[in-house]
């Protein structure tokens, strides 16, 4: 597919070199010279130095010859016109924007009611506050994500020393009697993403994900031993961005105490202006003094989420140390993720990765529905429908040969069945699939999925 | 830089304006026969003259910049005094031309402190000129002007910052003058329905116009020595209240209530709640002190306190009943009131209710930071976050209005008044209510006091109404630097 990406900052250029991986031809419109030049050497794409609010410029970069355009600039008005003149000028199929403001939902009415064929926006700060609110109140476990409108949940999770199951074969797990519908999906053991079988040895460090159902998902944390906390009483927030602020805002409104920490004292007076029960501090939170003195102790979770990575790890390392049972982080390089877990980070959320799910869901064909990208996107869940030609439709599970590194972690049925199957279920045309894959062997899972009619009028 | 030929033709343009309205009174002395309204004639005539002669000076080219819009609110609001004294000074009832000033003052700034001991002496003409005075000065004068004037233009922003009373000043519509007519409108429209209700409650065509002047301006003068209580009838007296209370409301928010049908504005408003709420608890407060410790029947000692904490509460300054007869608690009550004053945007006087409101979320505030080193907190007021510079402006004025206060106190101390009168006149002069206490309680008058103390009331009145900073502003070397 011809992908023309309006802006060339850090997501983009994750967005760029995924989408390159995957065999799209990426056009990239920056607008300043060096982050050109530097994008020019990076990534093996078209780089085009202008404007994307500029029509000339964007048809210069070939605007009418691509299927997509991916409009992620750092100003929200030029991404909702750059879409604007695709639809105008071009006659572009898939057109992206991403919105940062906060009045994003507003932005989504006016692009519907006008027509400004715009099919997706983008506002990743919901995406990470909605992750961030789904695991603040367990403390044990690390990510949990939505599949099938939130019928089936993956939940991650450390494997401590003491974890019951440390050291045991999945064969084992599964002889302990787990309730029905629970399946280890995926283990990340230091740089190593395993896709498990049943022979796998689970050892302690590992961060394993383990699927599980709408109904069952609390009892399957308890059956790995993670105790689910009551009502969350204190929470304290670092950094007053937009997302801290939305969420102190949400969690002010569920009755919880918060203490937002902001370094800049005229931010802070904004921020007290906008909240209502939340007590606004100036301080540095990456300070160990101001955190003690503004009562650390006894919080039930730690949100850092400045925009500096390493102040978010600082923070997030003392708050474990002085004693707070669920750590947050906020993680913008990727090469970080992987290690903030092993340093005891609870959870990291990235924005980028989140952008770059919301936009892969568009890219991928073959009717797939979400996309949800893991560390440093050496492996994904896919979720997708199932269509009537696909060569895996209608065989069991355990007659199919799925590529290696690849796993159906779930399967919902049209008729509201949930099932995280063994290998006697068969897939049936319009079932929702969620899959667990290595990226590498992404690709041909999804050529796979695609029926026979479809692929040959791609390949024509 | 200000140009003083250009705050001259404007103020030449005002007093033209002024003229012609002091022609109401005479137009209404002709129609009902009631004569003698040769102190009005010379008076207008006087005032012609003045307005004509600064007219003579060079049209300006241009509009009034914000030192010259500050300088014209005062120079006006003197400038109008003044001249709405002449008809009282051409009256052979005021016995000095201190006396007729402070009369005028007391009336544009809706006091309703008088000097008389004997009000039924005036002819109607000049009783109706006395009354009038409150309805003009009640929503400002100057506003009157900018409604009309063409010349004011942009600078019309800084008169009606100076004029129009509260913490904030809102405008209705993006152009000036829309907003003035607008607020005149209304103004005018309550005007009307209290003047039909009156005349349905039986008073007679005069009562019932004056009585409307003083009680839509929250000023206080009544044709009878009396006040309200002449009347000595309870529908009357609930018909004063009703609107007492209306006038003492911003009429900003009537206007959003009435003309633009937004009722939440008003109903939701957390000062008009602020306001009712201060008034229905003074009213509780008083009203069983009157019932189970003076002995007053059931209606009469909740329709007493009711209408004066309304009364005081407005600045209005009515009397129904004579409240010095009352227990100390009552008074002090009283007293505080007068303080408090109406809402922002009203014809009322005081510190106002958002204000007090306001100040009392800055001290939560200092609490809050006491216990939260380095919490930073906003001042909220209704959910709404209150700027900085609006809670250091209301500082600085609580501080003026301290000032002004005790200053004033101990210059009428030092001229021999008693303390308690003392107190009693400067806070119900400042704060435009009228009765005070001791020496000028609701039986008494101001006509007592040394020719130098009613000079003093007479500036707290100017500087009361202008809430403090425009009038003491001029005062200041730093304004009059080039």
């Amino acid at each position: 597919m011809r992908i023309l990406i309006a802006g060339g900052g850090q997501s983009a250029t994750l967005i760029a070199s995924r989408l390159i991986r995957e065999g799209n031809e990426i056009t990239i419109v920056e607008k300043d010279a060096a982050r050109c030049a530097h994008l020019d050497e990076t990534l093996d794409a078209k780089v085009v130095r202008g404007s994307a609010a500029s029509i000339r410029t964007l048809l210069k970069a070939g605007l009418d010859t691509v299927q997509m355009l991916i409009a992620v600039t750092n100003s929200d008005e030029i991404n909702v016109l750059a879409c604007v003149i695709a639809k105008t000028f071009a006659n572009v199929k898939v057109k992206v924007a991403r919105v940062r403001s906060h009045e994003f939902a507003d932005w989504r009415r006016v692009a519907d009611e006008n027509e400004l064929g715009i099919d997706l926006i983008i506002h990743p700060e919901s995406d990470v506050m909605e992750r961030i609110l789904r695991v603040v109140n367990v403390p044990g476990v690390s990510d949990i994500i939505d599949f099938a409108d939130g019928e089936v949940k993956l939940f991650g999770m450390n494997v401590e020393h003491d974890s019951w199951f440390a050291g045991k074969t999945l064969e084992e797990l599964d002889a302990a009697g787990p309730p029905a519908n629970s399946l280890v999906a995926l283990i990340f053991r230091g740089q190593q993403v395993i896709i498990p079988h049943g022979a796998q040895v689970v050892l302690p460090g590992d961060h394993v994900y383990v699927c599980a159902t709408k109904q069952n998902l609390d009892a399957v944390l308890e059956f790995m031993g993670v105790a689910r906390r009551g009502k969350l009483k204190r929470v304290f927030i670092v950094g007053g961005k937009q997302i801290g602020i939305s969420l102190a805002q949400e969690l002010e409104r569920q009755g919880v105490q918060v203490k937002l920490i902001e370094k800049d004292a005229g931010r802070c007076e904004l921020i007290a202006g906008l909240v209502k029960k939340t007590i606004v501090v100036k301080g540095d939170g990456t300070d160990q003094a101001t955190l003690e003195e503004e009562n650390i102790e006894g919080v039930d979770a730690f949100l850092a989420l400045t925009q500096h990575d390493e102040d978010n790890i600082i923070a997030s390392l003392l708050a474990r140390r002085l004693g707070v049972g669920k750590v947050v982080a906020l993680i913008n390089r990727l090469s970080y993720l992987s290690m903030v877990q092993r340093l005891g980070v609870n959870t990291s959320v990235s924005m980028r990765l989140s952008t770059v799910d919301a936009v892969l869901q568009f890219v991928r064909k073959g009717g797939v529905l979400s996309v949800t990208t893991f560390r440093e996107e050496e492996a994904e869940a896919i979720e997708l429908i199932a269509s009537e030609g696909s060569r895996y439709v209608g065989k069991k599970l355990r007659d199919i040969a799925l590529p290696r590194g690849a796993i159906v972690g779930a399967i919902a049925r049209t008729g509201g069945e949930v099932i995280v199957p063994r290998g006697n279920v068969a897939i049936e045309p319009g079932d929702r699939v969620i899959f667990f894959a290595l990226e590498s062997v992404v690709p041909e899972l999804e050529s796979a999925f695609l029926d026979n009619k479809k692929r040959r009028q791609l390949l024509a | 830089m200000i140009h003083r030929g250009a705050i001259g033709y404007v103020l030449g343009q005002f007093l033209l304006i002024f003229a012609a309205v002091m022609g109401v009174p005479l137009l209404y002395g002709a129609f009902a026969g009631q004569g003698d309204g040769a102190p009005l004639l010379y008076g207008a005539a006087v005032t012609v003259t003045a307005g004509g002669a600064l007219m003579l000076l060079p049209r300006p080219a241009r509009e009034l910049n914000q030192r010259e819009g500050l300088l014209l609110a005062v120079s006006t609001w003197l400038a109008i005094c003044f001249f709405g004294c002449l008809p009282f000074y051409f009256s052979p009832h005021f016995a000095s031309f201190t006396d007729a000033f402070f009369e005028s003052v007391s009336g544009f700034t809706t006091t309703g402190a008088t000097i008389l001991s004997d009000v039924e002496v005036l002819s109607p003409v000049l009783q109706f000129w006395r009354c009038f005075t409150h309805w003009l000065g009640g929503l400002g004068i100057v506003l009157l002007g900018v409604a009309v004037l063409p010349l004011i233009g942009h600078g019309g922003m800084h008169l009606y910052r100076a004029e129009f009373s509260g913490a904030t000043s809102e405008q209705l519509k993006p152009r000036m003058k829309e907003t003035a007519l607008a607020l005149w409108k209304i103004y005018f429209s309550m005007t009307a329905v209290l003047y039909g209700l009156l005349r349905w409650a039986g008073m007679n065509n005069f009562d019932a116009l004056c009585h409307t002047f003083s009680t839509l301006g929250t000023g206080g003068f009544s044709t009878r020595t009396a006040s309200a209580a002449a009347f000595e009838s309870p529908l009357i007296e609930y018909i004063l209240i009703v609107f007492m209370i209306l006038a003492g409301m911003s009429f900003v928010q009537h206007y959003r209530f009435w003309v633009e049908r937004r009722p939440a504005s008003l109903l939701r408003d957390p000062e008009v709640l602020g306001y009712v709420a201060i008034t229905a608890a003074g009213t509780a407060v008083i009203a069983g002190v009157l019932i189970w410790q003076q002995g007053y029947a059931l209606e009469n000692g909740f329709r007493s306190a009711l209408f004066q904490v309304s009364s005081i509460i407005t600045t209005t300054g009515f009397v129904s009943d004579d409240f010095e007869a009352w227990r100390p608690l009552p008074q002090l009550i009283l007293l505080a009131l007068m303080f408090v004053g109406g809402c922002t945007g009203s014809t009322a006087g005081g510190l106002k209710v958002s204000r007090i409101m306001l100040l009392s979320r800055v001290v939560d505030r200092e609490f809050k930071r006491m216990v939260e080193r380095r919490g930073v907190f906003a001042v909220r007021l209704g959910g709404q976050v209150v700027p900085e510079s609006t809670v250091q402006s209301l500082l600085n004025l609580v501080y003026l209005a301290f000032v002004v206060n005790f200053v004033s106190c101990l210059a009428l101390a030092a001229l021999g008044v008693d303390v308690l009168t003392a107190i009693a006149a400067v806070a119900a002069s400042m704060f435009s209510v009228g009765p005070g206490l001791g020496a000028v309680g609701p039986l008494d008058n101001y006509g007592g006091l040394p020719a130098l103390a009613k000079w003093v009331l007479c500036g707290d009145m100017i500087a009361g109404r202008l809430e403090f900073y425009t009038t003491i502003v001029i005062l200041t070397p730093a304004f009059w630097r080039k």
